[in-house]
């Protein structure tokens, strides 16, 4: 391994790769789980995004229609998770497991015919320049719009929450949905948007994997980043900085501990891929250990049902 | 101009049980309006009808002689009804600006501006960038009443505003009210608590199982007839007994009560001892956080202190956990019966159940033994008259009464030696209240011993034998009731010293 300058912009330009999908799906249910609700569905609306995303790129030969289709099929899914625990009142836990195995199944089904189609090239910005510039050419230019937007997204969200009337009813309804309602805010409502927006920024993290990062289909291959996601989140006690601190740490130890097994360091491999996952908590723990700002960040209502009295 | 609210013909029914019956009412600006009844009578479900929380089966509400459509709260906001209800409704999580802010539309800079000119005009002191979790009890009212300030209210409802407030902070709350009436708008006070009626209230509605029983003048009131026409039925009146315990046996004693804690939330003891004897009820006086609670959880083995030397029926029990003192017949009742006593969720006979020890045979080889512990339920529900005979019912649905003669017939129905309980009428009405006190003078009557902790002087005067005050963490001389008066309770209370001979 030479451990050059120019090696390690591209190695962090990788990264920052590797991480968007976790950032995008994180910031999506960090606002839903703000506004109360906890969805378990994660992996299942990423699946979906990545298939829909996929087909519809092979079938219309549009990347545009692609992105947004995917997103859509992430708002539909996340839709039926809506319905069932806002309007029928069902166990949050429950149905967003349901959603999760029910959309694994759904993809495989759909992508039955698109394993082994070729992607297409997903186009990338500033291209010039990430060769020119050395380190911070990799690390800088190059990326695809995606990308760009994942990492300007959590400090949206930050802003959203802290500085906008929306984001001020999202957190109040996730603290107390029954003063909320008796404030006249809609409860339903806003769960229901909150629910939809997470939906379709996990079907856009599913559609960066399938069209951007590896562009084909394979089964599954979200494999386990939506578990990963909704683990940023709570371990990042809903801090959507926190949370691309979070992405970019489990990120960068996944990268590295492959060139680290590459290099064949007397490490035993089992623990190398363990590293990512116990790094991550360790210093998101280690980070967010003041009570108090637990406290205030929590969604205090988070998965609980609500109903209004009638 | 003057405000005219008129509620006619109401009425909510709820499956097994009619809420509001008919309920006609009226009420005018420049007047403070008590509505009085018991827990169930039917008053908090009239205000959420006020306030568009809930909407009536039948029957009208008039604001100025036109009718309201009231389906929402924001119904009642646009037509100038503000509410402050009994649990907060505000967001615990968010800074008092921003929980002001949510409703309102009006720019930030705009709104501080209004919410300071409130803050001065009423000598409200409440930090705006803290999180509301941070506040007293009293300091989040007063956020509820800013919230309801800001938009000019007409009227002002007031559910059971001083069940969470201390003595000095009612009485700040009184003098903003009549402030507010002054100004105009017309205040509707919900209460069980006949004192505040008279001192603060010019009118009077009394309702019970939900229909209005009385409309008076205040000042043609007086406690006792208020309380007659909120029960229903002539309350008897207690008699404070005289007993003779000169010749009986100590059964419990304190010896070197030390505890000291890290936690600022906590109250450090200091050297506490006393003694009580059989059949006798000892009272222990204080204002709320003078070491009431740490003193309580010592005494039941929640805390276990070194040092300290507990002897019970000649037994030291002081290394025991709570479990261990209640087979040597101990029974406790904490003050919070919903955090402390109970578990809401779980069904009256599961709670029932959560108190088993060897004898009661409630679970056999690791197996519970559902119908042991039913008929156990129901035989305290009949002996302690609670207002239900269903155990599968959730506790979360019995009134406060209801619960504290639930848990006190939990812990009573073994026959312990000795009772401690914290505040046991603490929220009640006047019904449930004589209930429990005569309950708990049964117990002394059957040579059984209490130890009553108490904030409510009233009470403590009326049931102890003899009583002693604790004040930051230590405890005052034990007195013979009979030459305690409220006076010398209140000067102990407060810090004082009464001078012996």
């Amino acid at each position: 391994m030479i451990l050059d300058i120019s090696f390690i912009g591209i190695l962090i330009g990788s990264i920052m790769a590797s991480s968007v999908p976790l950032i995008l799906a994180a910031s999506g249910e960090l606002i839903t789980e703000r506004s109360g609700v906890l969805n378990l569905g994660v992996e299942g609306m990423m699946i979906i995004g990545a298939i829909s995303g996929f087909a519809l790129m092979v079938i219309t030969d549009n990347l545009f229609v692609a992105i947004i289709g995917s997103m859509l099929s992430g708002v539909i899914i996340s839709l039926i998770f809506g319905f069932l625990t806002q309007s029928l009142l069902t166990n949050h836990v429950a149905t967003g497991l349901a959603l999760t195995i029910f959309g694994i199944g759904l993809s495989a089904m759909l992508g039955k015919n698109f394993v082994g189609i070729p992607g297409k090239d997903f186009p990338i910005l500033f291209e010039s320049l990430k060769e020119s510039i050395p380190f911070f050419g990799p690390i800088l230019f190059g990326h695809s719009i995606i990308l760009y937007f994942a990492f300007v997204l959590p400090f949206l969200t930050s802003y959203f929450l802290k500085k906008t009337k929306l984001g001020l009813i999202v957190r109040a309804v996730g603290d107390s949905p029954t003063s909320a309602s008796n404030q006249g805010i809609n409860v339903i409502l806003v769960r229901y948007c909150c629910i939809l927006y997470g939906g379709s920024m996990c079907g856009l993290a599913g559609a960066y994997l399938s069209l951007i990062y590896t562009p084909q289909w394979i089964e599954n291959m979200t494999a386990g980043r939506g578990w990963i996601a909704l683990a940023l989140v709570v371990f990042a006690t809903w801090s959507p900085i926190k949370v691309l601190i979070g992405a970019l740490i489990f990120g960068g130890i996944t990268i590295m501990q492959l060139h680290m097994q590459a290099v064949g360091l007397r490490i035993p491999v089992q623990f190398l891929s363990a590293l990512p996952y116990l790094m991550t908590i360790i210093v998101l723990v280690v980070i967010s250990r003041d009570s108090r700002k637990i406290k205030l960040n929590t969604p205090t209502s988070l998965a609980k049902i609500f109903y209004k009295e009638k | 101009m003057p405000t005219d609210l008129r509620v006619s013909n109401i009425s909510k029914i709820y499956p097994g049980c009619i809420a509001n019956d008919k309920v006609s009412l009226q009420f005018k600006s420049g007047k403070i309006y008590a509505l009085l009844g018991e827990n169930g009578a039917g008053k908090s479900t009239l205000v959420k009808i006020l306030s568009g929380v809930i909407s009536p089966d039948n029957g009208e509400v008039f604001l100025n002689e036109k009718s309201l459509k009231l389906n929402s709260p924001l119904d009642a906001k646009k037509n100038k009804i503000g509410m402050v209800f009994q649990h907060f409704n505000l967001f615990e999580t968010l800074s008092v600006f921003e929980n002001l802010s949510i409703d309102t539309n009006e720019d930030n800079k705009n709104l501080r501006v209004k919410i300071n000119d409130i803050l001065k005009k009423y000598n409200f002191s409440i930090d705006l960038d803290i999180p509301v979790l941070n506040l007293s009890a009293g300091q989040k009212q007063k956020v509820e009443i800013i919230r309801c300030l800001l938009r000019n209210p007409k009227v002002l409802i007031m559910d059971e505003p001083t069940s969470v407030l201390t003595e000095q902070e009612t009485d700040e709350l009184f003098i903003s009210l009549k402030k507010f009436c002054d100004e105009g708008i017309l205040i509707i006070y919900i209460t069980h608590k006949l004192k505040e009626v008279l001192s603060l209230c010019d009118e009077v509605a009394v309702m019970r199982k939900g229909k209005v029983v009385s409309v008076s003048q205040t000042e043609d009131e007086k406690i006792e007839t208020l309380a007659n026409k909120m029960v229903g039925q002539k309350l008897a009146k207690i008699k404070k007994k005289n007993n003779n315990l000169k010749n009986k046996v100590e059964i419990f004693k304190v010896k070197h009560l030390n505890f000291y804690s890290n936690d600022p939330f906590e109250t450090n003891l200091e050297n506490i001892n006393f003694s009580v004897k059989k059949g006798e009820c000892l009272g222990i006086a204080g204002i709320s956080g003078n070491g009431q609670n740490e003193l309580f959880q010592i005494l039941s083995g929640e805390i276990i202190t070194s040092n300290t030397s507990i002897i019970f029926r000649n037994k030291e029990i002081a290394q025991l956990n709570p479990k261990q003192r209640r087979e040597y017949l101990m029974a406790f009742s904490p003050e919070d019966r919903i955090s402390q006593a109970a578990v809401p969720e779980l069904k009256i006979y599961e709670n029932v159940a959560l108190n088993n020890f060897k004898s009661s045979n409630f679970f056999e080889k690791g197996l519970v033994n559902e119908k042991k512990i039913k008929e156990h339920s129901k035989k305290i529900l009949t002996d302690f008259s609670v207002n239900t005979d269903n155990v599968e019912l959730k506790s979360q649905f019995l009134s406060g009464g209801n619960l504290q003669k639930l848990i006190l017939g939990r812990e009573l129905i073994t026959a312990p030696e000795l009772l401690i309980c914290y505040n046991p009428t603490w929220g009640l009405d006047v019904g449930a209240i004589n209930y429990i006190h005569e309950t708990l003078l049964k117990i002394n009557d059957q040579e059984k011993s209490t130890i009553l902790i108490s904030t409510d002087t009233e009470e403590l005067l009326k049931l102890s034998d003899r009583i002693a005050v604790i004040y930051k963490g230590k405890l005052s001389r034990i007195m013979p009731s009979e030459e305690v008066t409220p006076e010398k309770l209140g000067v102990l209370m407060g810090g004082g010293s009464i001078d012996k001979n």
